[in-house]
């Protein structure tokens, strides 16, 4: 292919040209294609069965067969280790689903925790005198007085009495 | 009256002797590729990878590749660019795995290949000089420019042909080559101390 030629600016482009040709016009060493041919009727004539198992010229990693498969290897490798692993975690046994009580008045917000509402007490009113009752019907003077302390005067009697007497041995 | 007998064992004969046949066809028609093209392939190779041997290996493993395809040889329209295609990939692909030679081997190597006819040894060693580092600035452009601009030093290939060889088409040739022409213009324009 001919370059095309611009202007004289390019003068030493056209020189880096030249080098470009000068190669590409090389000579070939002598006997290349009898090497070639030599090679050629050397080569390993394998049957297509086994033609891709070949080790390529440059090792076997520049076959893309045998890159395929130690591909492929190293997935099921990766792939039954994982499976190894994974049977020989032991499960629990899902026990029955227990079931939530159904939530009262559920508004989504935060519950009472339990919490008992205690109304605050109200001040009554307070009194400014004692209130006597009313007697109903009139009373002996004794009777006024409440059960238990005339039962503690009844018991005080009784123990100064037993206190002046002495023993009645 | 001669009646003509065919038994089984008389076609299995035929057909074996057609089959060798065949096959001789097909290794003469490999040889005639070797004995066409074998030395444009060559230069090819060179032409990227900067190296005798180097460029020799990689004829041959094309036609090797070729010898494995060998039974679809009569499908390929032009030889010629299936053949330079073949040993452009895998060039390129050797390019790549390769680690990068020092740029005196290069010299050392274009000093012993290129034609020096009439030369001091003081002037071929300035050649070669000057070819490296015509070579070291087109290592530097962009690897579609590059590709083109080697291709195209190839007075054998038209741009119709680079195409087909890189799969591109004929107008994409011709804007990388204007594109890599420029570029390499740039760079020789700069002064040496700024490349």
């Amino acid at each position: 292919m001919n370059f095309p030629r611009q202007n004289d600016r390019n003068e030493p482009l056209r020189n880096a040209e030249e080098t470009l040709r000068l190669i590409a016009a090389l000579p070939a060493p002598d006997g290349l294609a009898g090497r070639v041919q030599a090679k050629l009727r050397t080569a390993p004539r394998a049957s297509s069965l086994w033609r891709p198992f070949a080790l390529a010229p440059n090792g076997w990693m520049y076959n893309p067969v045998l890159r395929g498969a130690a591909a492929a290897a190293i997935v099921c490798l990766v792939a039954g280790g994982g499976w190894r692993i994974y049977s020989h975690i032991q499960q629990e046994p899902i026990g029955p689903a227990a079931i939530a009580p159904a939530r009262i008045g559920t508004g989504g917000g935060f519950s009472s925790a339990n919490a008992i509402s205690k109304p605050d007490t109200l001040n009554g009113p307070v009194l400014t005198h004692a209130v006597v009752p009313k007697a109903q019907s009139p009373a002996p003077a004794d009777e006024a007085v409440p059960p238990v302390a005339h039962a503690n005067k009844g018991a005080k009697a009784s123990a100064h009495k037993k206190k002046t007497a002495g023993p009645a041995q | 009256m001669s009646a003509t007998l065919t038994l089984p064992w008389m076609e299995i004969a035929k057909s074996a002797v057609h089959d060798e046949a065949r096959q001789h066809a097909k290794e003469q028609a490999l040889a005639d590729l070797v004995a066409e093209y074998a030395t444009t392939l060559y230069r090819v190779a060179f032409s990227v990878l900067r190296n005798a041997a180097d460029a020799e290996d990689a004829v041959q493993e094309a036609f090797l590749r070729v010898l494995r395809h060998r039974d679809r040889l009569e499908e390929v329209r032009d030889h010629r660019v299936w053949l330079v295609r073949i040993v452009w990939n895998i060039v390129l692909d050797r390019k790549r795995r390769a680690k990068t030679r020092p740029e005196t081997d290069d010299v050392a190597e274009l000093a012993r290949v290129l034609p020096a006819t009439g030369l001091s040894a003081e002037e071929r060693a300035a050649a070669a000089q000057h070819h490296a580092r015509v070579l070291t600035m087109v290592d530097t452009l962009p690897a579609k420019e590059r590709e083109v601009l080697v291709l195209s030093a190839f007075e054998e290939l038209s741009s119709v042909e680079i195409a087909g060889v890189l799969g591109i088409t004929e107008s994409s040739v011709r804007s990388r080559l204007f594109r890599a022409r420029n570029l390499m213009a740039d760079l020789l324009e700069r002064p040496r101390s700024l490349r």
